[in-house]
């Protein structure tokens, strides 16, 4: 018994060899080599036809002979079980309302009522839309571009209501460089700037399901639309307006810059950039302003030594008037102004010649002039006031100094002063001639005495 | 005392057992997400509801069905299936082709989507309504006619209810 079913087993075994030597599927079944010939593709129309759908199938071989061959669609299908496809000469298809939309169905390639070979699809997964058409171009002059618009029919479906759409345009002379443009609308804008001038273009769409439960495939390409640009002119296509404005504004900029190159030295220079005033010219006519008849000049021979202190008028009128009637000796005035000249030389002075500074006087001594017809400055005098009789004293008579202002020689000596106060009043003694005769009013501070006329020769 | 043990041992979980069911649903819904409902079925319960022309008088016939079966909490499933089941009644009318489509795929396509068990399939569908013995032909005729318009009027209300319930279950969906 045991010989006898081992005997079995090997026959049924070495059967299924043979019968199954000529092909065996991935998925274990045993499917004739001749089958794979018989594979086939779908897509579907809906409401192609009002509400009737379409369901078009063919094999992926033309070469296959299909004189009988059948296909038959089974499931998902209203009130039936199964449906037959027509043919139409190498295509097979079927028109009906009874796809239910919903689920798989099942196609199968028959043969005399014997399924060669079957393939599970969804009707709603292998939607094919129909064709766009009326494609249309209108170039818009005052946009500068070009409207496109075309008609699709399943605006006005219930089912595959939404599209994605695709544009193509070339250039004809251009072959293969076409320019895609997807869109979901049936109206398109392309600017005239991208596309050439005067140049012939061809432009057509196509469609593919867009939603979240309808897909499938590309539509075939609308007749195409043929167009041509127009030629860019610049004066025609310059505005009136604009032209008016662009002139006037050159011409404009034109004077502008005229009036510049002409104005530029005698008035835009002046206020852009303003050249300092002269220090000698200014004084000038600031002291010109108080008085009219006031003379000024910076000519160093009419320079004169004037310091001006803040002093109290009656008490430096009482003094004035004391140290007046004192006997002062005389100095000739060349002689003077030979001192005054060597007190003042060079860098070097301030060094040989200790001075006191005006500082030290302030509120502490009258100013005093002294000279041969004695005119008094009153104190507190202005410089202008007191300028003039500082020059007349100049010229007349000996001097008086506040600031103490010693000759070379006498450095240490020691003036005696006829004024109380410690205020260094100088006053020339005529008696020495020669040497300068500037008494010292007590402060031995060495002060830095500079004065305009060795400032001017400093210079 | 034994006679007690055995009253809790052989009545009480056979008892649990039979009344289980009753609280829980007997359908599972497919297609939760809504897009089968607003592709397909909500387009063809809209032409269905713009095919049936009926005046407002319509909406106040309640029918038993309704009495017995409603979209509750939980029970949303059972209602449909039900519903689906008693729109399949309707395509043996005389109604035209298109109309009768779109009841098929209404009911037809409800149905694929719920997964019930075989204790609500086997359920006997309920009837639209008994002939009544008429006396002559004018009187069968008129009743036949009144029939119709019953039963079209009820398929009406039955849509609105439906497409209320999917509404209802689309919400619920959302909110979790």
């Amino acid at each position: 018994m045991t010989i006898l079913g081992t005997a079995l087993g090997l026959v049924f075994y070495l059967l299924q060899v043979v019968s199954g030597e000529s092909g065996y599927a991935e998925n274990g079944d045993f499917d004739d080599a001749e089958l794979d010939d018989y594979s086939f593709s779908c897509y579907s129309q809906l409401e192609v036809n009002g509400s009737q759908h379409l369901l078009t199938c063919a094999f992926d071989d033309p070469d296959v002979n299909s004189t009988n061959l059948e296909f038959e669609i089974c499931g998902a299908l209203l009130d039936v079980n199964c449906l037959s496809f027509n043919k139409l000469q190498e295509m097979y298809f079927i028109k009906t309302k009874k796809f239910l939309l919903i689920g798989d169905s099942e196609i199968c390639v028959k043969l005399e009522r014997k399924s060669m070979t079957c393939r599970k699809m969804n009707i709603v997964k292998i939607v094919k839309p129909e064709a766009p058409f009326d494609v249309r171009v209108i170039y818009r002059e005052a946009a500068n571009d070009f409207v496109v618009t075309f008609n699709t029919s399943h605006l006005r479906k219930k089912y595959v209501k939404e599209l994605m759409h695709e544009v193509a345009y070339r250039q004809e002379k251009n072959e293969n460089n076409w320019v895609h443009v997807n869109l979901s609308s049936t109206k398109l804008m392309l600017l005239q700037r991208n596309l050439q001038p005067d140049a012939m273009y061809e432009i057509k769409v196509r469609s593919i399901p867009d939603t979240n439960y309808f897909e499938g495939f590309w539509s075939e390409w609308s007749p195409s639309f043929h167009f041509r640009t127009p030629e860019t002119s610049i004066t025609g296509q310059m505005d009136p307006v604009a032209l008016t404005i662009s002139i006037l504004s050159f011409f404009s900029v034109a004077l502008v810059v005229i009036l510049a190159c002409v104005l530029w030295k005698k008035r835009i220079k002046p206020m852009v950039w303003p050249s300092l005033p002269d220090h000698k010219k200014t004084l000038e006519q600031l002291c010109k302003k108080p008085k009219k008849n006031l003379n000024v000049s910076f000519n160093p021979e009419s320079f004169l030594d004037c310091q001006i202190h803040k002093v109290d008028g009656i008490q430096a009128r009482d003094e004035a008037e004391g140290f007046l009637q004192d006997p002062l000796p005389s100095q000739p005035e060349d002689s003077e102004k030979q001192r005054l000249g060597e007190g003042m030389q060079g860098p070097n002075w301030p060094s040989e010649h200790p001075v006191f500074t005006p500082k030290t006087f302030i509120g502490e001594s009258p100013f005093r002039c002294l000279a041969g017809n004695i005119s008094v400055c009153d104190a507190p005098v202005l410089p202008s006031s007191r300028s003039p009789d500082c020059r007349e004293g100049g010229k007349n008579g000996p001097l008086v100094h506040q600031d103490l202002l010693l000759g070379p020689g006498t450095t240490n000596s020691t003036l005696p002063s006829p004024f109380p106060f410690q205020s260094g009043i100088l006053t020339l003694n005529p008696a020495a001639q020669g040497q300068p005769a500037l008494t010292s009013l007590g402060s031995s501070q060495e002060e830095a005495y500079v004065t305009m006329s060795s400032f001017y020769q400093n210079q | 005392m034994f006679h007690v043990s055995f009253r809790y041992i052989f009545g009480i979980p056979p008892l649990i057992l039979v009344l289980l069911p009753v609280a829980s649903s007997d359908c599972d819904i497919g297609g939760k997400d809504g897009r089968v409902y607003q592709n397909v079925l909500m387009i063809s319960i809209d032409d269905l509801d713009s095919m049936i022309d009926f005046d407002s008088n319509c909406l106040n016939n309640e029918s038993n069905f309704f009495k017995k079966h409603s979209c509750g909490d939980n029970k949303e499933a059972s209602f449909l299936y039900r519903a689906a089941r008693k729109l399949k009644q309707f395509p043996k009318m005389n109604n035209s082709e298109d109309f009768n489509f779109h009841l098929s795929r209404v009911s037809q396509g409800t149905l694929q989507l719920l997964n019930c068990t075989s204790k609500v399939k086997g359920r006997k569908p309920p009837s639209l309504g008994e002939a009544q013995p008429t006396k002559n032909l004018e009187e069968n005729k008129s009743v036949k006619e009144q029939k119709k318009l019953n039963d079209l009027c009820f398929l009406k209300i039955l849509l609105q209810k439906i497409k209320t319930c999917w509404n209802k279950i689309l919400r619920g969906v959302k909110e979790h």
